[in-house]
């Protein structure tokens, strides 16, 4: 019994030391590598998209910024327009079970279906690890993998940071702006910016 | 003075699931006795459906005024437009406060939230010749949520706005009707929802000058406890740029226990990693680790630093001066 307890007080520990340690990758740094399975119930692992651009969107169904993009459709358009072009588009969600925007892979099968959202795949994350390799703040919170397997961009979606879908014409959308670059060999002209939203609700953040 | 009319919160195009919940008390009541089906009804039942409409219309402001009687209700707490002058004169300034009242778990965020989240954002409808100057920002608590750092305010909050009113005011024996409308984000560490108000505020305006309204007294000098001051003259601030950090050194000669950098720039400070304060000869240094998001050399460093005794000062120090931490001084 002591030592039970003891044991769970260690791994407690260890998770919470743990994303502290990690450090999120800079611009420019090789993208780490993760595994997940996605709603659609098959495995993804990042290493297996060497050669093609990548995009990590955070994402939470209830979360006002995201809900300002999907009910907008400016997210599925985004997804549509730039898999077309052969990116792979992972929306990630990393709310942990009992908060907003945690779903099961048929609540999100749904949700994607009655959205009208293509991303390659939505990976169901609810320990926050992919967030925390990424240092995801927010949802959303966009990050962009090269085909050589570096970070190059890392930041929001656009520089309006509110959740009034009335905004996004008048938007720079740094997602398009830096596969833009990327794609023509240019450098990306904005590589980073503060992320905006809801904060990521992961796992172990009640206090 | 306390807001004549408020009108409840209501995101229309975010009904968040089951997570929101409807505390629309002010706007329920009306619409409660205005959709009763009278017209069905004969007249002895309509006046008792009156009567029991009116009654339950009754105890419920009755019962509510040992909370803020007039506030909006906004999403997970209440918010209520408040003046501490007793009337607008001409030529004078006077001051309104944004007063909210958050349930348990829930907060809104300070002038930069951190990592995640929005201030709240006031836009005015004044009268000609009436002017609202920015809202004073008292300091916000660091709350860290796993590796989200946020600056936010919890409990009970006075966001105080100066006001500012021309000579050329008329002086009239109506009132002067001050709107805003209050869109924000409130948190817990479960979910966020957004949430907005529609706020008004009529007050006299008279040739003499105004007086401190009395029942608005303490609310403002509490509000006014939280804002942050000048540092003291005598103490001087400098900073240096380290490879991976800002090096924040203050001499103040005498003991100070600093307990927290709160920056106001983004995407200059990493909000969530610790902040190595330590002290030096003569004072403190604190040590703030640099944002991903730098990308340009630090012209200055700003924000609000708190001490362990809760004081807080309001610093502005450009690269390389030795300052008292005041901008321009």
């Amino acid at each position: 019994m002591k030592r039970s307890v003891f044991g769970l007080v260690a791994i407690a520990g260890a998770l919470l030391i743990a994303p502290i340690l990690i450090s999120a990758p800079k611009i420019g740094e090789p993208a780490p590598d993760f595994s997940a399975t996605a709603s659609n119930g098959k495995p993804y692992r990042l290493s297996e998209y060497r050669g093609k651009f990548v995009v990590l969107e955070w994402h939470n169904n209830g979360c006002p910024y995201t809900r300002k993009h999907y009910d907008s459709g400016n997210m599925q358009r985004l997804q549509k327009e730039w898999t077309a072009k052969g990116v792979v588009w992972f929306t990630v969600i990393s709310s942990a079970p009992g908060t907003q925007g945690y779903v099961t892979a048929d609540q999100e099968n749904a949700y994607l279906s009655k959205m009208g959202a293509t991303p390659t795949a939505a990976l169901l994350d609810p320990n926050g690890e992919v967030g925390h390799l990424y240092d995801a703040k927010t949802t959303p919170h966009m990050i962009i993998i090269n085909p050589q397997g570096a970070v190059i961009y890392d930041g929001a979606i656009d520089d309006h940071p509110t959740s009034d879908a009335s905004d996004i014409p008048a938007s720079k959308n740094f997602v398009s702006m830096a596969l833009g670059d990327a794609m023509s060999g240019r450098p990306v002209s904005v590589a980073t910016s503060r992320p905006y939203g809801c904060s990521v609700k992961y796992a172990g953040a009640s206090h | 003075m306390r807001a004549v009319l408020t009108q409840g919160d209501d995101p229309p195009s975010y009904e968040i699931m089951s997570f929101e919940r409807q505390s629309r008390l002010s706007g329920l009541i009306p619409a409660m006795i205005r959709d009763l089906p009278l017209k069905t009804l004969n007249s002895t039942t309509q006046f008792f459906c009156m009567f029991f409409a009116a009654a339950i219309f009754t105890g419920l402001i009755a019962g509510a005024i040992a909370v803020p009687a007039r506030a909006a209700a906004i999403q997970h707490g209440t918010l209520d437009l408040v003046s501490e002058n007793t009337w607008i004169s001409p030529g004078q300034s006077f001051t309104i406060g944004l007063h909210f009242k958050l349930e348990k778990g829930w907060h809104i965020y300070w002038k930069n939230p951190g990592d995640s989240g929005e201030p709240p954002r006031v836009t005015w409808q004044l009268p000609e010749g009436i002017t609202a100057g920015e809202i004073e920002w008292p300091a916000p608590h660091a709350m860290i949520a796993s590796t989200i750092m946020n600056y936010v305010y919890d409990g009970e909050v006075l966001l105080i706005v100066p006001m500012q009113a021309a000579q050329s005011v008329p002086v009239t024996p109506g009132a002067a009707k001050l709107d805003a409308s209050v869109r924000l984000l409130i948190c817990s560490d479960k979910m966020c929802v957004p949430s907005k108000a529609q706020l008004s505020l009529s007050l006299p305006v008279k040739a003499q000058v105004s007086s401190r309204e009395q029942s608005a007294a303490s609310l403002f000098s509490a509000g006014r406890a939280h804002l942050p001051k000048p540092a003291p003259a005598a103490w001087q601030f400098t900073w240096t740029d380290k490879r991976d950090s800002l090096v924040l050194r203050a001499r103040t000669n005498q003991k100070v226990s600093p307990s927290y950098f709160f920056p106001l720039e983004e995407s200059q400070i990493d909000f969530s990693a610790k902040q190595e304060i330590a002290p030096v000869t003569g004072g403190f240094q604190v040590t703030l680790r640099k944002s991903n998001q730098l990308t340009k050399p630090v012209a200055r460093l700003r924000g609000v630093l708190v001490l362990a005794d809760g004081q807080a000062y309001l610093l502005d120090v450009p690269a390389g001066a030795s300052t008292s931490g005041r901008a321009g001084s």
